[in-house]
């Protein structure tokens, strides 16, 4: 029961009225950037960042989770009244969602969107208080070699189990890599590539990285190739359920939860996984009479299992985070740089060091996934009147944030002119398909995992045999060398 | 020809190639790539290899990032000589690029950066929303509306950075550069 008292422990400090307000702020603010295209919570939060220089560590922490968790609900907005997700979590939920709301049945879809991501929050978060501080425990075993493993997991996952190409994913991995390579090695002290320039003492800041292939680029690519995209929107109806609806639902909610969180914890590239196992999943289960709903006018089963499936994964991505300080996402990535931040090492430590912060931080996902409900259900027509915005206002007024988080950071010009080129060279890689999340990963991880594979080394006297020879790490040698050679051989095979 | 042959029903005036799947840009992006690697090699060159313990040194990631750039390169190249990219969504969005619309943005940014710590947050930032706001209205192929659309633009830049650096720079004590002591503006 110890842990029933560390969670009271943590209540008591997330209940605070400074705490409540910075958790009602983070979880407004994450709807309004879920609902609106052009921002997710990594690049927000990455914007934001620059307030950990004056905020203290328990309310910036709870501001940044409340924006995370906000965008995964007000991403299933936009995806079902205008069927372009606003996150990639919610691709799915634009399938069918967007087919209901077509068919007149929009407030029934954001109805079970909402109290799914509400469910499948709330279980994630239940797990996530009991599992995280086991995992801390347990992973007190763990040495630098299989640190470095599982960050090459990680690395891996990111890179090629999204997206078309592992080509083009590993690619932008490297760069990534390459980037967090410029400026001072840890360990040494050696400057590394910064070729004179003063700027480049200090590295390339994630900040700067971030929004400049997120927001920046965005922006610049709408300019370039998206201003004759003209979007409608599905009238909103009222959101509620009939008594059929809520009997679909609450089945698909629960199967949807217990889909997403596991994934959410292992390094498995994010949200996009559990939803679209949720979705087929839904497809192969739901009862025949439902059956033809799927694909033509929507099925409720279709948005409700995949909502709650994407709120318990994106809690999930929290357990590594947390317990061990590997981040397994770009939000949780950024996340990572806000704790280093505040001199707040990451792992399993994290649990003894910073008990209060931890526990404030999870009890404050039970207030702030209340909050949300609250926020998404009644207030949802507040939100929509955001899309209304003309979206050259829209983007031109993210420059303005983005100018905010680069500058803030380190107070240098220069790093708006380097902004504005990482910017392009993000439109470049949008224009080409090479997916965003592997550079900012490797940006962020690589250092991290480079300490540890000197470290790993160290300690087996420069003999890389020490990573096969402990079981841990052997096995998830293992799993890395399966991830990157099962989807070749399975291509393979279905073409002989 | 007979007459009473019909003509052929005429095609659809051709879409121009969609750039992603332009060989010469696949090719470009693909030496960039090598270029990439090829500059991480020549930095990794300067870099010493002092290993102590560890067995490595500051200059192993460089060689091996450098080196999977260089496999990675390569393999691009040859996958745009040969028929390009592989499994190419075809990214969103038109055919080919606005540049006017690119370049109005651009300005916008670029003066931003340039101006900032001269004229301060908010004039630089509203400067940078107008220009930007021109660049992105332009894109929807909508009119710029000469003076008056300008000074409006202008107006609600100003609307919008004001408040935004009163916010940051005073309530969250981000440090912002400003025009005048006052510290609001």
């Amino acid at each position: 029961m110890e842990i029933f008292e560390q969670l009271m422990g943590g209540f008591a400090t997330a209940a605070t009225p400074v705490n409540l307000m910075w958790a009602f702020l983070g979880t407004a603010l994450g709807t309004a950037i879920g609902v609106l295209p052009g921002l997710g919570p990594a690049v927000t939060v990455a914007m934001l960042l620059p307030i950990t220089a004056q905020v203290e560590p328990t309310a910036s922490l709870i501001f940044f989770v409340g924006i995370y968790l906000g965008a995964m609900y007000g991403g299933s907005t936009t995806s079902i009244l205008l069927n372009t997700p606003g996150e990639t979590g919610t691709m799915v939920t634009a399938m069918e969602g967007f087919k209901m709301a077509k068919s007149g049945r929009a407030g029934a879809a954001l109805a079970t969107s909402a109290i799914g991501s509400f469910v499948g929050g709330s279980i994630a978060i239940v797990l996530l208080t009991l599992f995280a501080p086991a995992v801390a425990d347990w992973a007190v075993q763990l040495g630098p070699p299989e640190y470095f493993t599982l960050m090459l997991l990680a690395f891996v996952t990111v890179s090629t189990v999204l997206g078309k190409s592992a080509l083009r994913g590993l690619t932008a991995l490297f760069l990534g890599l390459a980037l967090g390579l410029v400026g001072m090695d840890q360990i040494t002290g050696q400057v590394r590539y910064t070729g004179g320039v003063l700027e480049f003492m200090d590295g390339i800041e994630v900040v700067l990285v971030a929004v400049g292939l997120f927001a920046v680029a965005e922006a610049i690519y709408n300019a370039m190739y998206e201003g004759r995209n003209v979007s409608t929107m599905n009238r909103l109806t009222r959101v509620r359920m009939n008594r059929s609806e809520w009997k679909r639902s609450w089945p698909a909610w629960l199967r949807g939860a217990g889909m997403g969180f596991p994934f959410g914890t292992i390094p498995a590239g994010g949200t996009e996984i559990p939803t679209f196992l949720s979705y087929a999943t839904e497809r192969k289960l739901v009862a025949p009479q439902h059956r033809a709903e799927f694909g033509s006018t929507g099925a409720i089963e279709g948005v409700a299992g995949p909502e709650a499936a994407n709120n318990a994964a994106a809690t999930g991505t929290l357990v590594p985070l947390l317990a061990l300080g590997i981040p397994t996402s770009v939000t949780t990535a950024v996340l990572l740089t806000a704790l280093q931040n505040y001199g707040l090492n990451p792992g399993p430590q994290l649990f003894q060091t910073s008990e209060a912060l931890v526990w404030a931080l999870i009890a404050s996902l039970y207030i702030g996934n209340v909050m949300l409900l609250l926020l998404n259900l009644p207030l949802i027509r507040l939100w929509v009147k955001l899309l209304l915005v003309p979206k050259p206002m829209l983007y031109a007024g993210i420059m303005v944030f983005a100018t905010v988080g680069v500058y803030g950071m380190r107070q240098s010009a220069f790093d708006l002119f380097l902004m504005f080129a990482v910017g392009m060279l993000g439109v470049l890689m949008r224009r080409f398909d090479f997916p965003i999340a592997p550079v900012i990963v490797g940006l962020i991880l690589g250092p991290l995992a480079e300490a540890q594979l000197r470290n790993a080394l160290s300690i087996g006297e420069g003999n890389w045999s020490v990573f096969i020879e402990r079981p841990l790490s052997l096995g998830l040698l293992l799993i890395v060398l399966l991830v990157l050679i099962t989807p070749r051989w399975l291509a393979w095979r279905r073409r002989a | 020809m007979n007459a009473m042959e019909r003509s052929p029903p005429s095609s659809p005036p051709t879409q121009p190639a969609h750039s992603s799947h332009s060989v010469v840009l696949q090719v470009l992006l693909s030496l960039g790539v090598l270029g990439v690697a090829a500059l991480l090699a020549y930095g990794a060159t300067q870099i010493p290899s002092e290993a102590g313990y560890a067995g490595i040194g500051p200059n192993f990631l460089p060689w091996a990032v450098a080196a999977a750039l260089l496999v990675c390169g390569g393999l691009l190249l040859r996958q745009a000589l040969t028929g390009g990219f592989q499994d190419l969504d075809q990214a969103s969005g038109a055919p080919r690029a606005d540049w006017h619309a690119w370049a109005w943005v651009s300005a916008g940014v670029l003066a931003n950066a340039a101006l900032i710590e001269y004229i301060g947050f908010v004039l630089s930032c509203a400067l940078c929303f107008t220009l930007a706001v021109r660049g992105l209205r332009l894109a929807e192929g909508k009119p710029g509306g000469g003076w008056m659309g300008l000074l409006r633009d202008a107006a609600i830049g100003l609307l919008l950075a004001a408040p935004v650096y009163w916010l940051f720079a005073q309530l969250l004590a981000v440090n912002l550069p400003s025009l005048t002591a006052t510290g609001w503006i």
